[in-house]
């Protein structure tokens, strides 16, 4: 088969792909399906070519390989895992290169255009819990980059395909039986990964920027009831600004973007194991502040 | 020439522009770490309204990790001055860091990847040891055949980084190897060094303008690193232009400290091509006396084919650019070490050949 392009919008950024592998284009054209592109022209931040190393390996364990502006930054991966290593490697071009962001390495999702911030390691559950959110009706901004406008102190949403991993999978799916959920890849790095399609609504408003309303720092254990305790404003700051890619690099202009955001919301720790009441929690803080006079109407 | 070398020429020429001409600018701009200086000449011709909004984010994402790296190199080069000062050990600060601390055109927008500095000769292993004192270290495992390959016949010894930091630094005595065919005097370096008020009120020593551009020149074309050699040439124009402006004979002097330096062949090369790809525009005279220096014709058309091949691809990645690429290598060894001694190196080289190390891990802004 030919190489073939898509142009896709992934929130503020648009992304071309060129591909002659088929089931990659399938994938893509799934998870990005409300976001594709007509032919253009259009002008592309990063412009990706996804290809078949040349040798014997092609035929004994065909492998794919990642480029960008001609180089290759990443050894090849197995062929199977072409769209995880798509997604991780547009993550990457994204890191170190859109600077004019502050970047959380954080969840987000928004009620409306005031959001949720989800900041968290590996592990804590960001994921789970933004991917649970947009089933639910939220409107999702990222599942693991908050893109920050630092001028203006509001974020960027770039709702993509959530990569569940492991148990999370089973859990999304018992949260929503009908979630739309891509292929399951049995063996990447994070272990088995399967995606969520964001919700066709969120995708719509894609380009519509939301302010930090609630900063909530989330931690799954098994077991545990569900806890929402409020956090000091100079704690959240802190974990916040840990939990930045580019803080360092940004230096008094991240300072001054976490030092408003975290002003301007309500923080909270919040410790969860159950993934339905989890959610009922974190909807009644957008509900309470609907109900609240006191609001600006949004 | 590509689209890169046309915006670096003449600006105003996005104005005609569309998706497509964006979409090449963008990944030659990226390879060649010209954002920041495109972005800079945008904003000085007042033709950023002339840009799709998402080229211009990534050209201010550009500048921000510029910024960056500016205040760390700036802080290495604090460290390393003041650790070097405390042993009596006179140091200048070269390319990059050079033209920032003294506040010359590229500050505004270029990245660096270390720090490079000159000491005198007999004072680079007092400086090696006052840094290593304080806390520097060989920036990656070396054998005794690297250490050999350093200490024996370049002109620098091997990179040296602080434990507690990322930033590389670069100790020189000299600007071009002692074995090679350029053999430059450091002594008349440090004659015409000029001092002047650094940024922090410390005074500061720093090679002459001359010399800055010829160093530039040098670099171009001994260095086995000539991917980002685009770069380079930027620099050579705006320096040129910048100190003529200021002195209108600085042309005459160049190509006069170039002939004394023994160097002029690298001026020739340097100047014709931003001249030729950069619309660089020099006196009638002064073109003359470069010429002078140039190879025999077939020589002179290969380089240049060579050197527009390599520095203005028409999109990264091209065959001919990585020809021209292994073509300029093999000749900036060819200049540095007299045939045996390469003959040796490239020997050694090819009996300890791995896999290709990965390219860089960070997208060049």
């Amino acid at each position: 088969m030919p190489e073939q392009d898509l142009i896709l919008d992934a929130g503020p950024f648009r992304i071309g792909v060129r591909s002659a592998d088929r089931g990659l284009l399938d994938t893509l054209a799934f998870f990005y399906r409300d976001s594709v592109c007509d032919d253009g022209p259009h002008v592309l931040d990063y412009a990706v070519r996804i290809t078949r190393p040349f040798g014997v390996r092609r035929y004994l364990r065909p492998q794919v390989r990642f480029e960008i502006d001609s180089l290759r930054p990443f050894e090849p991966h197995p062929a199977e895992n072409a769209y995880p290593m798509y997604e991780w490697g547009l993550n990457w071009c994204i890191a170190t290169s859109a600077h004019h962001l502050l970047m959380l390495h954080a969840g987000s999702v928004a009620f409306g255009d005031r959001a949720l911030i989800l900041p968290g390691t590996p592990g804590s559950g960001k994921s789970t819990l933004a991917a649970a959110l947009d089933l639910h009706g939220a409107r999702l901004l990222s599942d693991e980059f908050g893109l920050v406008r630092p001028a203006r102190g509001d974020l960027l949403p770039m709702p993509r395909g959530i990569p569940l991993k492991n148990d999370s999978i089973e859990a999304i799916l018992a949260f929503d039986p009908a979630a739309p959920l891509g292929p399951t890849y049995p063996k990447t790095r994070k272990g088995r990964v399967r995606h969520l399609r964001p919700s066709a609504a969120s995708v719509a408003r894609q380009h519509e920027p939301a302010v930090a309303r609630w900063l909530v720092f989330p931690r799954y254990q098994a077991g545990a009831a569900e806890s929402l305790q409020a956090l000091d404003k100079a704690d959240a700051f802190r974990r916040l600004a840990f939990n930045s890619f580019n803080y360092k690099l940004l230096g008094a202009t991240a300072f001054h973007a976490i030092a408003a955001i975290v002003r301007g919301a309500d923080c909270y720790t919040f410790t969860f194991s159950r993934l339905e009441r989890a959610v009922e929690r974190l909807a009644e803080l957008a509900a309470d502040a609907a109900a609240d006079p006191s609001e600006p109407d949004r | 020439m590509s689209l890169l070398t046309d915006v670096l020429g003449e600006p105003a020429v996005v104005r005609d522009w569309g998706a497509a001409e964006w979409n090449a600018l963008l990944p030659l701009a990226r390879a060649a770490r010209l954002l920041g200086r495109c972005l800079a000449l945008f904003e000085e011709r007042g033709l950023t309204d002339a840009l799709p909004a998402r080229l211009l984010d990534q050209l201010h994402g550009a500048r921000a990790q510029t910024r960056y790296v500016q205040g760390q190199a700036l802080r290495e080069w604090r460290q390393v001055a003041a650790t070097l000062h405390a042993a009596d050990i006179d140091v200048m600060p070269l390319k990059g860091v050079a033209y920032l601390l003294a506040g010359l055109p590229p500050a505004g927008w270029r990245n660096l990847s270390d720090v490079d500095l000159l000491v005198r000769p007999d004072a680079v292993d007092a400086a090696e040891a006052a840094l290593k004192q304080a806390g520097w270290r060989a920036s990656g495992e070396l054998d005794s055949y690297d250490e050999h390959y350093y200490r024996d016949w370049m002109h620098e010894v091997p990179p040296l980084v602080h434990a507690r930091r990322d930033m590389e630094v670069d100790l020189h005595h000299n600007l071009a190897p002692p074995v090679s065919r350029v053999r430059i005097d450091a002594a008349l370096l440090w004659r015409a060094a000029v001092t002047a008020p650094g940024p922090d009120g410390v005074p500061l020593t720093l090679p002459a303008p001359t010399d800055l551009l010829l160093h530039n020149a040098i670099h171009l074309f001994m260095n086995d690193e000539l991917r980002g050699g685009l770069r380079d040439i930027v620099d050579f124009r705006d320096l040129f232009v910048h100190f003529s402006a200021a002195d209108t004979d600085f042309a005459t002097q160049l190509v006069r400290r170039a002939e004394q330096l023994g160097c002029a062949r690298a001026l020739y090369y340097a100047a014709s091509a931003a001249q030729r790809l950069i619309g660089l525009s020099l006196p009638g005279d002064v073109v003359a006396g470069i010429r002078r220096h140039a190879p025999a014709p077939p020589v002179d058309a290969l380089m240049r084919w060579l050197i527009d091949r390599l520095l203005a691809p028409v999109r990264p990645g091209t065959a001919a650019a990585a020809i021209a690429e292994r073509a300029l290598f093999v000749r900036s060894h060819w200049i540095r070490m007299p045939p045996r001694l390469l003959l040796r190196h490239l020997a050694h080289k090819w009996l300890k050949r791995r896999k290709p190390p990965l390219p860089a891990t960070e997208l060049p802004g």
